[in-house]
């Protein structure tokens, strides 16, 4: 069937080994480990990820260049679509549209710490547990649950290879315990280094359009200033910057909140021209969306949470008093 | 095994026959020539795989529609689709398998847009119950459409018996047993060009019987 | 000379024509109807002698979907490189991989949360109810809103977790994103 390979050589595997005669790791360290082996592990599997009645296959190839991720994901299946992660900047290529959209990546050195990562305050927004689980590809797994203690947020399964702390199959979980997405890796390379030929893009794109950020001057920025006068518990403003709008020479803004685990992305554009439109939502395995309009501009809520969170957070964006970028009372307090 | 593409006789190429590693089998290999031609724009090839799988991707979605009416709807949905996407298929899987894919998740779509329950496994339904939910839903089709399948293979199963026995033997070992000419001129002691020979000659009885009816 | 044709498409069928026969073979048929016709009745022969009396497509399906890419301008994306000469079975990772993907979909599909030991029920405060209308007709999104919104995937992705971002990113790949259009009632208070 499927198989693991994992090549332990000295130092191959980045992990933070317990002192010997320490208690046995916590839910909360084998999450600690995951992060770190996502990030710092070479590795090129295949998964099935599946959401609502759909599924795919699937690649994933990652590599760790001068400290950086650099990673490509594809779709095996129908669109042919992919993501290529470079150390500059993030290409989706859609060859069913003949598009490519190009986002200049930013740099993670000064994020690194504000990026989801479970941290001590996970206990208050989540309860997290240990459980056995069946072996998968081979190898034995240590299964995590993360349920979130309200209804703000979805739950994960994820069952981790007990060597590399690898996610092999993931869940995520809604209030009626459904499984909402889930990603099932049938094949994971780990350990071999990753021929960065690997990374390129499948696609041809000669003839596709490119979307690209531009690097201009800057005009004003749409939104500046705005947030969220209501985030659910646990939320906290992580990061904040403006970029163009794909296309177009005008800047939106974009918020990232998060509860250590869970992400929402707030985008802050000028409205279409065409008038307003009703509120719109848009839901796609555990990424939730909705917009709305508010004074001219167009509000959009994006996140791995349910779709009342989203809701809930874009209809709260208001400009803050006197339009100026300063922290308002009645926001939860932020952190920048 | 649930949702994926059956055995049914010809050989796709999923599992060596006999454990032996071989080459994928000649059906994929033209498959992938076809598409290569897709790919570099020559239209007629697509016609040809849409000719090849028309009947097992409207089977397929059939089943997962339970709904025959609009199953060719959604299948003309689904080839459409892997015209678009054709230049994104790069011969990792066999075209079918792929083919398959795009049909089992244009059905889901469409199941799930009119927000209905799909048929979830396949292995929900074991054989017996498979050929009677099949053989209602050949009924609820328009009764003329029904008459005239049934019609279709009681006059292709007339054609077959009336086959002389070293063409319907032919026949029937390429289609129904899935052997390649080379294995079918083993099995039946003949040169390779006559096997050749001898399942075209089975075909061309057939279609004769056919054109009256579909003409 | 036509039964010369004739016997080429029989062979083309089982993947047993000669490589430099296909090229002059499929321009044939592209012009001649006919011969279209008879590769489809063999195509029939084969389907039904595997299953007699199964589901067929009705006889002017092909025609249908022909006339289909042709009304809607269908363009196929561009032609990748050249594609992989098919190696031998045991050099394709992914045919191999596709008992191991069958089984492990099968895992996926029927197993429910809490099978795995225990129930997973989220412990919260009073649920929100969402009232779900859905848009008349079920439509599908636009390609431009399903741009839009993998737009929106992608650069939030940059900022989720890994997983999250994994999530994030399959979503934005995944072929039919299957958006459901959930248009909350108007009286919703904010």
């Amino acid at each position: 069937m499927g198989r693991l390979s994992v090549i332990v050589a000295a130092g191959a595997l980045v992990l933070a080994a317990p002192l010997a005669g320490a208690d046995p790791p916590t839910a909360r360290q084998w999450l600690e480990r995951m992060t770190e082996s996502l990030a710092s592990l070479d590795y090129d599997g295949l998964f099935i990820h599946s959401a609502g009645s759909q599924f795919e296959t699937m690649r994933i190839v990652h590599r760790v260049e001068d400290g950086r991720s650099v990673e490509r994901l594809v779709s095996l299946d129908g669109s042919g679509r992919e993501i290529v992660r470079t150390a500059e900047e993030v290409h989706f290529y859609m060859p069913d549209r003949r598009v490519v959209l190009v986002e200049r990546r930013t740099d993670p050195g000064s994020l690194l710490k504000a990026l989801p990562a479970p941290g001590a305050k996970l206990d208050a927004l989540y309860t997290l547990e240990l459980r056995k689980g069946r072996r998968l590809l081979g190898r034995d797994v240590q299964v995590v649950d993360v349920r979130p203690r309200d209804a703000y947020r979805y739950g994960y399964r994820l069952w981790l290879d007990e060597a590399s702390a690898m996610p092999l199959r993931s869940e995520v979980l809604n209030g009626a315990a459904r499984t909402v997405e889930s990603i099932h890796f049938t094949r994971l390379d780990l350990g071999k280094a990753v021929d960065p030929r690997a990374l390129q893009p499948g696609v041809d794109a000669t003839g596709f359009q490119w979307v690209r950020a531009g690097r201009r001057a800057e005009p004003p920025v749409a939104g500046a200033g705005w947030m969220p006068r209501r985030v659910p518990p646990g939320f906290r403003l992580v990061a904040s910057r403006s970029q163009p709008v794909p296309g177009t020479p005008v800047r939106m803004q974009h918020l990232i909140f998060s509860d250590g685990f869970a992400s929402v992305s707030v985008f802050i554009e000028p409205a279409p021209p065409k008038g307003p439109a009703p509120p719109e939502s848009a839901s796609v395995g555990s990424a939730n969306a909705y917009s709305t309009q508010v004074q001219g501009h167009m509000v959009t809520a994006v996140g791995e949470v349910p779709p009342e969170t989203v809701r809930e957070i874009a209809n709260s964006v208001a400009p803050l008093e006197g339009g100026t970028p300063a922290a308002s009372a009645a926001a939860t307090p932020v952190d920048r | 095994m649930a949702n994926f593409p059956p055995s049914d006789g010809s050989t796709d190429g999923h599992e060596p026959r006999d454990g032996s590693e071989r080459q994928a089998s000649g059906v994929e290999q033209s498959d992938l020539e076809l598409v290569r031609r897709v790919q570099r724009g020559e239209r007629g090839a697509f016609d040809l795989l849409v000719l090849r799988y028309q009947h097992k991707v409207v089977k397929l979605v059939a089943r997962l529609l339970r709904d025959q009416a609009e199953a060719e709807d959604v299948a003309q949905e689904a080839f459409v689709k892997a015209y678009r996407a054709i230049g994104s298929f790069r011969g990792d899987s066999a075209f079918y398998t792929w083919l398959y894919r795009i049909a089992v998740n244009t059905a889901r779509n469409s199941m799930a847009s009119r927000q209905r329950r799909p048929l979830d496994y396949e292995s929900d339904l074991n054989e017996s119950e498979q050929s009677a939910v099949e053989s209602r839903m050949r009924h609820g089709d328009t009764p003329e459409a029904a008459a005239l399948s049934d019609e279709i293979h009681r006059t292709v199963n007339g054609a077959i018996e009336a086959l002389p026995e070293d063409l319907r033997t032919a026949i029937i070992l390429r289609e129904v047993e899935g052997l390649s000419y080379e294995e079918i001129a083993e099995a039946m002691e003949c040169p390779v060009g006559t096997v050749r020979s001898r399942i075209f000659r089975a075909r061309e009885a057939i279609d004769r019987s056919l054109k009256p009816l579909l003409d | 000379m036509t039964d010369q044709i004739r016997e080429q498409m029989s062979a083309l069928l089982d993947g047993e024509l000669a490589p430099g026969e296909l090229g002059l073979l499929v321009r044939r048929m592209e012009r001649d109807a006919a011969l279209r016709r008879a590769f489809g009745n063999y195509v029939l022969a084969g389907e039904s002698l595997r299953a007699p009396g199964c589901i067929i497509a009705s006889p002017g399906f092909a025609a249908r979907v022909s006339a289909a890419l042709d009304a809607g301008g269908a363009v196929p994306a561009t032609a990748p490189a050249e594609l992989a000469r098919p190696a031998p079975r045991w050099k394709r990772p992914l045919a191999g991989l596709a008992v191991a993907a069958g089984a492990a979909l099968a895992a996926v599909v029927l197993v429910r949360p809490g099978t795995d030991g225990g129930s997973l029920v989220a412990q919260q405060a009073a649920p929100v109810t969402m009232a779900v209308v859905s848009m008349p007709g079920g439509a599908s999104p636009t390609p431009a809103q399903t741009q839009r919104l993998a737009g929106y995937l992608v650069a939030h992705g940059q900022y989720a977790s890994a997983i999250g971002r994994r999530n994030a990113w399959s979503n934005a790949l995944a072929a039919d994103p299957g958006i459901n259009r959930v248009v909350y009632e108007a009286s919703e208070k904010r």
